[in-house]
């Protein structure tokens, strides 16, 4: 479940460099790889969108807690006692709530969904950059190395794509005490829950490490650097790892929704952040292992949108990512 | 002495395997009756009719833990063992209050006690007949009680005859001991004494308990004996079993050798009754208004939105639902240890709110009513009376919190720990409401979620655990083995219950008035101490160490084709020993 995402490459059509031409008046000068990269990204709308999308979910996440009203306020005269749900059309849609309010509780529905966007932001991202960590360290020596240890990485990824990661993590967050480790409650929590996440989805990574460190092995500068005395680490880091730059930041975007859809599944199976703390995911399981659903079908609407937009912008923005700086791959 | 009754609550269905829904009990041509009003049930006998012959269905969302009447502990099964089993005492059949009157059944009148209230005897019927056309005498009464202490083959139920009876803690039932359990005697053929290790004003009640069904030795050791007795438990009562196919279905027909004359507690109205096992919550709702099936057994209620939004909308369908208070409580328990100043633990009571309490259990209708008092309104005993405007102003009033905070010296608020079991939507609902609304006074309140399976062992019910994690407020609830106070008071709040695990009296109430109030009513007789319960009841509530909830309440949906229902207040469901088809 944490596999990047194939998708087809689908970005609008990039016009070739040569048809670019320099202002009349101006000297045209040599691009680098980066402006060219730059540029082709610039002209995929598509990506654009998503990543424009990305960023200001980010700044919603940061600043947005601090402009909406308090989560945690009970209204229990917007709903109805009897049935539960919330008072008039579209989940109690009103001026003083934009986007309605929570059944049973009354609470307003826009702060909960806002104030649940850095929740999954954070996991997502953190444990995104310890799965690159992991697999980016084991793809290089796997891929440099080769032989026996290649072998063992190899068979290692193998374990840890085979694990059945859904029932672990149930059963080692249903375990952890409320204290551990110096940390309590919430941060306790969010941290074990990267520390899964990230833990098992590096493999993902660490494979398509190795094999752009295979191919690269073999190419001039590596033989170059190595007969002037280059040796592994130095090769490792001063000469492949910036070669390697490309797909690691397109893979590390494709990771970071799968990643928020993991958060929002173990949320969702009653094992992610502790309450009230609201999380998307969390706020969707309610909606539909409670039933509220069918009372509010704007309770499992909101948070359902929530994650799938921010998933969808992230998976955008990489592949929009991935053409750009490798349109081999196109 | 320590179980709970457990309820099959917020049955959730697990079972992928659907029993195809018996087409029994419907459309049968029955005259029209006067049109059923919503709780009729509650206080009157709806679709009063002796007319016989039909199949009906009871669906089960899960299995029972036995239907062994020795080896059971939900609420559902002592209910519908009346159906094949006959007890010394049982509760009166009948609507409203009346039906938590207990009533001689095999016996021919409550126990008769002697010797400082440590001898109780009872006088048997001497015309009843098991099944096979046996002769019921005390001797398989006495055999029947013996097996319930076979906790090794039989291991639920509850434990009442080990702890009260002399030598009952090392008896180890027939099949290790076959000499038997000095300790009840059987002078002769229609006689039987219990003697016990220290009067016990409740023994009648406890003697209504399936534990106390007559077994023939001969029966138990035979074709279904020990373990498999569950396959073909011996009948006394109305219905016989003639098939079990385990976690699918089983059936029971009718016994030609029992008589009404000898119990007239129950009915012999159909002709056959299928209870199918492992049906999904949402088939049995579904079945129900539909007419494919007659009863929910777990009693627990319909669960489905969209069923339960038809019976609480629609105009017909209303008026063929009952929403009987079940005598389940909700409780938050406010350690007294943690919180040992009075006055900060009357800020909790007055500054929770109820309303988003109730709320979080589902509102007035699925989830309770508020509550003010320990006992629920089911119970015989219960006096309402509320201290802590709970009923009067349900949203909290933060104004006589903030003077008790003054009292308590903590003006500004205080800090605690609130367990719950966050595997429980309900109870994380409600933790988050008392959060909440505490949040309003100042007190902090930190929520600490632990897994249901080992909360009343390791975490609520430790009270090292408790002292250690500052677990100031702890949820639970209760349901009394019996309707009385007794069987709700004296396990939350009797100071000898507090014991290191499994612990029940949760806020530790350890009061030198409560506990004599508790010593009293061990000497007097069960009619005498229901005026002994409410004072304990107000004693508790006035040193603030529980907070109710909600009196639970379920949603049932009376079938109209059903005759004779009723909610049977005992049982806090239909009452299933008299059921008819129309």
């Amino acid at each position: 479940m944490a596999a990047p995402l194939e998708v087809s490459p689908v970005g609008t059509e990039v016009a070739p460099e040569a048809v670019v031409t320099g202002l009349a008046g101006q000297q045209i000068e040599g691009r680098s790889l980066g402006q060219i990269a730059w540029l082709r990204l610039r002209r995929d709308r598509v990506a654009m969108a998503g990543g424009v999308f990305v960023i200001l979910l980010i700044v919603v996440a940061v600043i947005g807690p601090f402009l909406v009203q308090n989560p945690n306020i009970y209204h229990p005269n917007l709903i109805n006692s009897t049935l539960q749900g919330p008072n008039g059309a579209f989940g109690g849609l009103s001026l003083a709530h934009p986007l309605g309010v929570e059944p049973q509780t009354g609470r307003d529905m826009l702060a909960r969904v806002v104030d649940g966007a850095w929740v999954s932001l954070l996991i997502g991202f953190l444990s995104t950059v310890l799965a690159v960590v992991i697999g980016v360290f084991f793809g290089l020596i796997a891929g440099y190395f080769g032989g026996w240890l290649d072998n063992l990485i190899g068979r290692l990824m193998d374990v840890f794509l085979a694990f059945p990661l859904l029932v672990f993590a149930l059963a080692l967050v249903g375990v952890i005490p409320t204290t551990a480790f110096g940390l309590s409650g919430n941060t306790l929590r969010m941290s074990i829950l990267i520390f899964i996440i990230g833990f098992f989805s590096w493999p993902y990574m660490g494979r398509i490490i190795r094999g752009q460190v295979l191919s690269l092995r073999e190419r001039e500068f590596v033989d170059a650097a190595r007969s002037l005395g280059g040796r592994g680490p130095y090769i490792l880091v001063r000469e492949l790892l910036p070669n390697l730059w490309g797909p690691i930041l397109v893979y590390a975007t494709l990771l970071i929704p799968t990643n928020i859809l993991f958060e929002a599944a173990l949320s969702y199976l009653g094992v992610g952040i502790i309450p009230p703390q609201p999380s998307w995911g969390a706020m969707l399981s309610n909606a539909v292992l409670n039933g509220y659903y069918y009372i509010d079908p704007m309770y499992m609407v909101i948070p359902g949108l929530a994650i799938f937009l921010t998933v969808m912008a992230f998976n955008l923005f990489g592949d929009g990512l991935r053409d750009a700086l490798d349109p081999k791959t196109r | 002495m320590t179980r709970r009754k457990i309820f099959g609550l917020g049955a959730v269905t697990a079972a992928a395997a659907l029993t195809l829904a018996a087409c029994g009990g419907s459309s049968s041509g029955g005259g029209s009756t006067a049109k059923a009003s919503f709780n009729q049930g509650l206080t009157s006998v709806v679709n009063s009719s002796s007319h016989t012959g039909g199949t009906m269905t009871f669906d089960l969302s899960s299995t029972p833990d036995s239907t062994d009447y020795d080896n059971t502990y939900y609420a559902y099964m002592w209910n519908f063992v009346r159906l094949y089993s006959m007890q010394l005492m049982t509760y009166k059949s009948c609507p409203g209050a009346c039906g938590n009157t207990l009533v001689p059944q095999l016996a021919t009148g409550p126990g008769q006690v002697t010797d400082n209230g440590l001898t109780w005897t009872y006088h048997i019927k001497p015309n009843v007949h098991f099944e096979n056309g046996d002769l019921v005498t005390s001797k398989d009464v006495k055999y029947g009680i013996e097996r319930s202490f076979a906790k090794d083959v039989l291991p639920n139920g509850p434990n009442y005859y080990s702890a009260l009876l002399v030598g009952g803690s090392s008896y180890k039932g027939p099949y290790k001991n076959p000499a038997g359990l000095d300790s009840i005697a059987t002078p002769d053929s229609t006689t039987i004494v219990f003697h016990l290790v220290q009067p016990f004003s409740d023994f009648d009640y406890v003697v209504a308990i399936p534990q106390s069904s007559p077994v023939e030795q001969s029966w138990d050791t035979g074709k279904y004996g020990g373990a498999n007795f569950q396959l073909h438990p011996e009948s006394t009562g109305p219905y016989a079993f003639s098939a079990y196919t385990l976690n699918k279905q089983f059936t029971l027909v009718k016994n030609t050798h029992w008589s009404a004359a000898t119990d007239p507690e129950a009915k012999q109205l159909v002709d056959k009754i299928v209870v199918n096992l492992n049906v999904s919550q949402n088939q049995i709702d579904n079945n129900l208004v539909s007419n494919f099936a007659d009863v929910d057994m777990s009693g627990t209620g319909v669960q489905t939105a969209a069923v339960r939004d038809k019976l609480l909308t629609n105009a017909t369908q209303h008026a063929d639902a009952d929403n009987p208070i079940n005598g389940f409580g909700r409780f938050v328990y406010i350690n007294e240890k943690v919180i040992p100043n009075v006055h900060c633990r009357e800020a909790i009571e007055f500054a929770a709110n109820k309303t988003t309490l109730q709320n979080a259990w589902g509102g007035p209708v699925v989830g309770g009513a508020i509550a003010s008092t320990v006992m629920p309104p089911t119970v015989s005993g219960y006096q309402q009376f509320d201290l802590y405007k709970a009923v009067s102003q349900p949203s909290g009033d933060a104004t006589d919190a903030k003077a008790q905070l003054q009292q308590c010296g903590q003006a500004s608020g205080f800090s605690t720990g609130l367990a719950y079991r966050s595997d429980r939507p309900q109870e994380t609902a409600a933790a988050q409401a008392l959060q909440a609304s505490l949040a309003q006074v100042g007190i902090k309140v930190t929520l600490n979620g632990y897994t249901s399976g080992k909360y009343y062992t390791n975490f609520a019910g430790d009270p090292a655990y408790v002292h250690a994690h500052s677990l100031g407020l702890d949820m639970g609830g209760w349901g009394p083995d019996w309707p009385d106070g007794y069987g709700f008071l004296d396990y939350l709040t009797n100071g000898a219950t507090i014991s290191p695990a499994g612990n029940t009296n949760i806020a530790e109430v350890n009061d030198p008035a409560v506990n004599s109030l508790f010593a009293q009513a061990g000497k007097g007789t069960i009619s005498q101490n229901v005026a002994i319960w409410p004072q304990i009841d107000k004693a508790v509530m006035q040193q603030a160490a529980i907070l109710p909830m909600v009196y639970q309440k379920v949603l049932l949906y009376r079938n109209p084709n059903l005759t004779n229902v009723y909610v049977d207040k005992a049982f806090g469901m239909y009452n299933y020993a008299v059921l008819g088809l129309k």
